[in-house]
């Protein structure tokens, strides 16, 4: 079916999703062939961004569709008909995309030609338990707060200090530098 | 200005405008206060007298009964990973009274009218809505809402830096649990095994719910991690015994160095 490889494409590729949406048009099908969702360009381009997601900005492998309810539409904004190419209303459900943070499958719907709704159905993680898109925390690497310890501090949080080992703190250091 | 001072065990390390220096007397008053009474280390605190059955709960002031509640509401809601009760049955309030000591605190400079200011007590961390304390005299100046960053010390090094972040209202607290320093003040409930976690910090908009849910995380270890992140809106660092690191995603984003 057309549409589903239409979705599919763009579950495939979040950055063509991002681009499709600011733009308002053109997304490449995996075929080849490009189609044009008359998205509204009046959509806040941010909507499409789905910066909420599982924080895979690293990855570059379109994982970013994981957050859910982000790309909704703002109501009330000038939608033109579906353009003659455009998809069938109704709800479409993407392949499962395999990510290294689990798998990932969302549902899009799309009203007047306007893609209204993104959905996650399926998050797993490496035990195939379901897992909402959420606040949990994620592996990262040591380089990645690297730069982080470089920046000037005026308190420091550890394990509570017992008086001595407060002495050879860094807290002990910035107190008596008084900053 | 900036003062250090003993107490409750452990140092705490007060930043105000210098204007407000004098508040440091009362500030002390309020520590010295509650460390007379729930200290387990003072033969003659209220919370020893029970703890030795010379007072009875039943007769205990209304203050400690209340966070005694406090604590109790806290390890129903953690499911037991954080208890008021040591493994013998003692009540120990250890595990809240310094955050609530902290709490304090800012409930005081805030009444008072220090603009800004940071509160300090044994590496848990809680900043005025309006940032660190400012270096100006002038309190009646006009303030710039200021991003304090406060670093996480490496649990294996503590002279290290682990990484910083900022503490921009609402998140204005920070609390860090471990095994690095005094692992004994956390009872894993029902389980004798290993901590998967050595050091747990947590971020929150007030210094309990910080300082509990890193005490819990700590105790509970990866799948409490999980439940607290999904139950509470906290902000989470864990580092584990081999050193590797899990973030939320709102602590990845205070990281940056950019203000």
């Amino acid at each position: 079916m057309r549409t589903r490889a239409i979705l599919g494409s763009i579950l495939a590729s979040t950055s063509v999703l991002i681009v499709g949406y600011q733009a308002g048009v053109s997304v490449t099908m995996s075929d080849g062939t490009s189609l044009s969702l008359p998205v509204d360009a009046a959509t806040n381009g941010t909507t499409g961004s789905t910066s909420g997601g599982t924080s895979t900005s690293t990855d570059g492998s379109g994982t970013e569709t994981g957050s859910t309810g982000s790309s909704t539409p703002s109501t009330g904004t000038s939608t033109e008909g579906p353009a003659a190419s455009g998809p069938t209303d109704g709800t479409y459900t993407g392949s499962s995309v395999s990510t290294r943070f689990g798998n990932v499958q969302v549902a899009v719907t799309i009203a007047a030609g306007s893609i209204t709704d993104v959905t996650a159905l399926q998050l797993t993680d490496d035990d195939g338990r379901s897992i909402q898109i959420s606040n949990r925390a994620a592996p990262i690497l040591r380089s990645e707060v690297l730069s982080s310890q470089s920046a000037r501090v005026s308190n420091v949080s550890g394990a509570t200090y017992t008086t001595d080992a407060y002495l050879t703190s860094l807290q002990s250091a910035l107190d008596q530098a008084g900053v | 200005m900036r003062r250090a001072f003993s107490t409750m065990g452990t140092m705490a390390s007060i930043a105000l405008p210098d204007a407000w220096a004098s508040e440091i007397t009362e500030l002390q008053r309020i520590f010295r206060a509650i460390d007379e009474r729930y200290s387990l280390y003072l033969p003659d605190s209220e919370l020893s007298m029970i703890a030795s059955g010379r007072t009875l709960l039943a007769d205990a002031s209304a203050t400690l009964l209340a966070s005694y509640a406090r604590a109790l509401e806290w390890r129903s809601a953690t499911g037991g990973n954080f208890s008021p009760h040591r493994p013998d049955g003692t009540i120990d309030l250890n595990g809240i009274v310094k955050a609530e000591a902290i709490e304090q605190a800012g409930e005081y400079l805030t009444a008072v009218g220090c603009p800004q200011w940071s509160v300090n007590v044994g590496g848990d961390i809680l900043v005025s809505p309006t940032g660190g304390a400012t270096p100006a005299t002038a309190s009646a100046a006009p303030l710039v809402p200021r991003v304090m960053r406060a670093g996480i010390a490496e649990p294996l090094s503590p002279t290290e830096l682990l990484c910083s972040l900022k503490l921009r209202h609402p998140r204005r607290a920070i609390a860090t649990s471990g095994s690095a320093q005094r692992g004994d003040h956390i009872w894993r409930a029902g389980s004798t095994g290993p901590v998967s976690f050595i050091q747990v910090s947590v971020v929150a908009n007030d210094i309990v719910t910080a300082d509990v849910l890193a005490t819990t995380i700590v105790a509970g270890g990866e799948e409490v991690l999980d439940e607290v992140t999904d139950r509470w809106d906290v902000d989470v660092i864990t580092v584990d015994r081999s050193g590797a690191l899990r973030t939320t995603p709102g602590l990845l984003r205070a990281l940056s160095p950019t203000a």
